[in-house]
């Protein structure tokens, strides 16, 4: 008889090997992003003359450095794709490579897939030790990937090396960062909540840093303010990535279960507390730098020109940068709706919806529920946007009505019910993509509105996106056939995801 | 004519190329208590999602007292369900998941969930994420319980307890059934489906091959007969119902019966019989038997 025994393997290769599956695919997206755009952007540059004096004067207005980061080298194509792609790609890293990070430790120990992996002779800190290693091994391909891109795109060397250097270590803290709130905090869910924290109070100092002088140290404690200190193409200074490197992220009841729509409710409420805090401290912020925008913009019509072209129109009246401004809200609102229905899939998966669908309850009334709550939690978010923003702009006398100030914010509503009609069309027919599918509208169709603007691509490629749809609501009336276009789409989404929802079986 | 609790007519359900379950027939009449056993990989669970309209059979049609099975939200008033693994959410409490429980499902009686509450030592007071399997299980079945709808479907509800938390799940069981519910419980604990289970059924490769009392089960069976007489044992062979002769000794004759012992009792009788031991199969080596006939 013949006996097969497996060779022992070494088991931290198995384990990178693990770590490796479980990343592979969405670090090939990230370095693909962040690699392309930055090479599409710095390929349509186009360079024009610009006159010192008003160069000086974009970089002195807070308004601008506030939204935008402080504008260097706007005059080189390197230059000005750092600024208009820097602190998107640093923030689609750092999103990812922290999500990252909780998901691979804490969510496979939460699942108690890592039961039977600690079970053998590898410990819980080896098990973590590798998984972060495999996953710090991805922002550093980003960073290499998108220098590199930048370099064929034909721009300078040392400006593309320290800018891919930067997005580099701004994508380590965050690995950072996920990694050790993933070991302090009782739950995935809590460990991404404080990551997220780190993460929008980052971006907050970095933009009010950028914009108010006095206050300009705090950029060198955020990773987006440190991204920005490198100043690629400008003063090339290397000190910051240094910083980057090395810091290491040490960062700190029976109601509504009477019925099934309470329960959804009350699972909405902590997420949704949240996700208002992040959006609503931003606009509050966008609302207090608006009269400044707006003042610089009349004051220099040329910019007003350049902005439009970089697809912000009309940014000159208070009403036109409000307009712009919600037009982003969409994005982080369409995300929230994508990840609530996810959690419903993730509940479905992990069995705990079992023990609900046993009730009296059928999946079309548990469906309704948590897409409805799902959808009211996304009006309240967009309407503290938009009342943040209104605060905001009362606080410097902007000027702006509080009524147009919740129009604009509502107008996104159609790319949300879009975000909404797509999560569910997931959760009925392929529920392990219901977070990817139904954010696609609102981060997808932002990415491919400003990929489209930036190589400048012919009118039907930029429809694509529901964002070339969206009228400039407060300065404009609402674009009420597009907008109906979109809640048809969405409502066609919601009842084809209904109908798969009923007939398939539920997982596990 | 009596109520059916749960009824499958041609059950099946198909995942892809794999027959999980193969055109079950079932019925469970109302105030039995009925054990659902099988090898792993037979179907069991696969029949309980279907009972519980988790999943959609590929044909065939299954009934919770004449309610069809798909529509749950009239056939889920009168049914509770105990997973086999059971997850809760790891924020909240045992008393607040006892709580949504009670309040979306078919009715509770509170009392009694207190009293459960005691008898099973379950400490709602801490939230799900630090229970251990046994008491995340414990929730659930207090919850069932407590309901006093009159079905009760079990899925393998004792395998994450102590043995005396075991006892306490036998009692409950006994509470439900002199309720006149209906329990249909799938386990693997064939010493618990014999202490509780007044029929069972057995399924093997997505089919059921017997359902049978527990004592015609035993009857279907051999019955061991020991007997040592003071003289000579008598010659047994040739005797209907008589089997597997063994002399142990001089005096000793060990054989199985199975039929009517009329005939064997005559013959030993009319020998010098001292001694007689009739031992019944255990449940357990009447499934060893069935497992066996597919064992490779």
């Amino acid at each position: 008889m013949i006996a097969t025994t497996t060779a022992p393997a070494r088991p931290q290769r198995v384990l990178r090997g693990l770590a490796v599956r479980q990343v592979r695919r969405g670090a090939l997206v990230v370095t693909a992003v962040c690699a392309g755009m930055s090479a599409l952007v710095a390929v349509g540059y186009h360079s024009e003359a610009l006159d010192p004096a008003a160069l000086a004067a974009l970089a002195r207005n807070p308004a601008i450095r506030t939204l935008f980061g402080e504008p260097v080298a706007l005059d080189q194509a390197g230059g000005f794709t750092v600024w208009r792609t820097g602190t998107v790609l640093a923030v689609l890293l750092g999103v990812w490579a922290m999500l990252s990070a909780t998901r691979i430790t804490r969510g496979e120990e939460d699942a108690g897939r890592w039961g039977l992996l600690l079970s053998g002779r590898i410990t819980l800190a080896e098990a973590v030790r590798q998984h972060l290693g495999v996953l710090a091994v991805v922002p550093i391909l980003v960073g290499v990937a998108t220098a590199v891109a930048m370099i064929a795109a034909g721009v300078g060397e040392t400006g593309s090396l320290l800018h891919g250097s930067a997005l580099a270590a701004v994508g380590l803290f965050f690995v950072a960062v996920g990694g050790v709130t993933a070991q302090l905090f009782v739950s995935r869910s809590a460990a991404n909540g404080v990551a997220a924290t780190v993460l929008v109070v980052g971006l907050l100092m970095r933009m009010v840093g950028d914009g108010v002088p006095a206050l300009a140290w705090l950029r060198w404690l955020s990773p987006f303010g440190l991204l920005a200190l490198t100043r690629p193409f400008d003063t090339n200074r290397g000190l910051p990535v240094s910083v980057l490197a090395f810091a290491a992220s040490r960062p700190a009841r029976t109601a509504l279960l009477g019925s099934v729509v309470a329960f959804a409710v009350r699972r909405t409420m902590r997420p949704l507390a949240a996700w208002s805090a992040g959006i609503g401290a931003y606009f509050l912020l966008l609302g207090l730098i608006a009269r400044s925008m707006t003042e610089f913009l009349t004051g220099n019509p040329e910019f007003a020109t350049m902005a439009a072209q970089a697809g912000f129109p009309a940014l000159g009246t208070v009403e036109g940068y409000a307009a712009t401004l919600y037009a982003l809200l969409a994005v982080p609102v369409g995300v929230f709706v994508a990840v609530r229905l996810a959690a419903t899939a993730a509940d479905e998966n992990a069995r705990r919806l079992t023990l609900l669908l046993a009730a009296p309850v059928t999946r079309a009334r548990l469906l309704a529920a948590e897409a409805a709550v799902a959808g009211c939690a996304a009006l309240a978010l967009i309407t503290v946007a938009g009342i943040a923003m209104w605060a905001g702009t009362a606080t410097v006398h902007a000027g702006l009505a509080p009524g147009d100030a919740l129009a604009g914010a509502w107008n996104v509503v159609p790319v949300v019910l879009l975000c909404l009609g797509a999560a569910v069309l997931a959760l009925g027919w392929a529920p392990r993509t219901v977070a990817a599918i139904g954010a696609l509208p609102a981060a997808g169709g932002f990415l491919w509105q400003v990929l489209a603007d930036s190589v400048d691509a012919p009118s039907w490629i930029r429809a694509l996106s529901p964002f070339a749809h969206l009228a400039a609501v407060p300065a404009t009336a609402p674009a009420w056939p597009p907008a109906l276009v979109m809640a048809g789409i969405s409502a066609a989404g919601v009842v084809a995801g209904a109908i798969g929802y009923r007939r398939r079986d539920l997982s596990a | 004519m009596s109520v059916s609790a749960l009824r499958t007519e041609n059950l099946s359900k198909r995942y892809g190329r794999l027959l999980a379950l193969d055109g079950l027939s079932l019925d469970v009449a109302a105030g039995e208590v009925f054990g659902f056993l099988g090898p792993n990989g037979a179907g069991k669970s696969t029949t309980i999602r279907l009972l519980l309209g988790l999943a959609r059979p590929t044909s065939g049609r299954a009934w919770i007292f004449d309610t069809d099975a798909a529509d749950v939200a009239a056939a889920h008033r009168r049914l509770a369900y105990v997973p086999a693994d059971v997850a809760l959410w790891p924020r909240m409490t045992g008393a607040e998941v006892l709580d949504l429980l009670a309040r979306i499902g078919p009715g509770t009686d509170t009392a009694y969930r207190d009293e459960l509450i005691q008898r099973f030592a379950l400490d709602v007071s801490k939230p799900a994420g630090t229970y251990s399997t046994g008491n995340r299980q414990k929730v659930a079945l207090i919850a069932a319980f407590a309901t006093r709808a009159p079905l009760l479907v079990l899925d393998e509800p004792t395998s994450g307890l102590d043995p005396l938390m075991e006892l306490q799940f036998r009692q409950a069981v006994g509470v439900a059934r002199d309720n006149g519910q209906t329990v249909f419980l799938s386990s693997h604990q064939l010493a618990e489906v014999e202490a509780v289970c007044d029929r069972v059924g057995i399924l093997r490769a997505g089919e059921l091959v017997e359902v049978a009392s527990v004592a015609q089960l035993r009857q279907l069976h051999h019955t061991e007969v020991t007997a040592t007489f003071t003289g000579t044992p008598p010659n047994l062979a040739g005797i209907p119902g008589v089997d597997d002769v063994h002399e142990d000794a001089a005096t000793s004759v060990r054989f199985t019966l199975s039929g009517s012992p009329a005939a064997a009792l005559r013959a030993l009788a009319d020998a010098d019989v001292a001694t007689i031991v009739v031992r019944e199969q255990s449940l357990e080596e009447i499934f060893l038997a069935y497992y066996g006939q597919n064992a490779r």
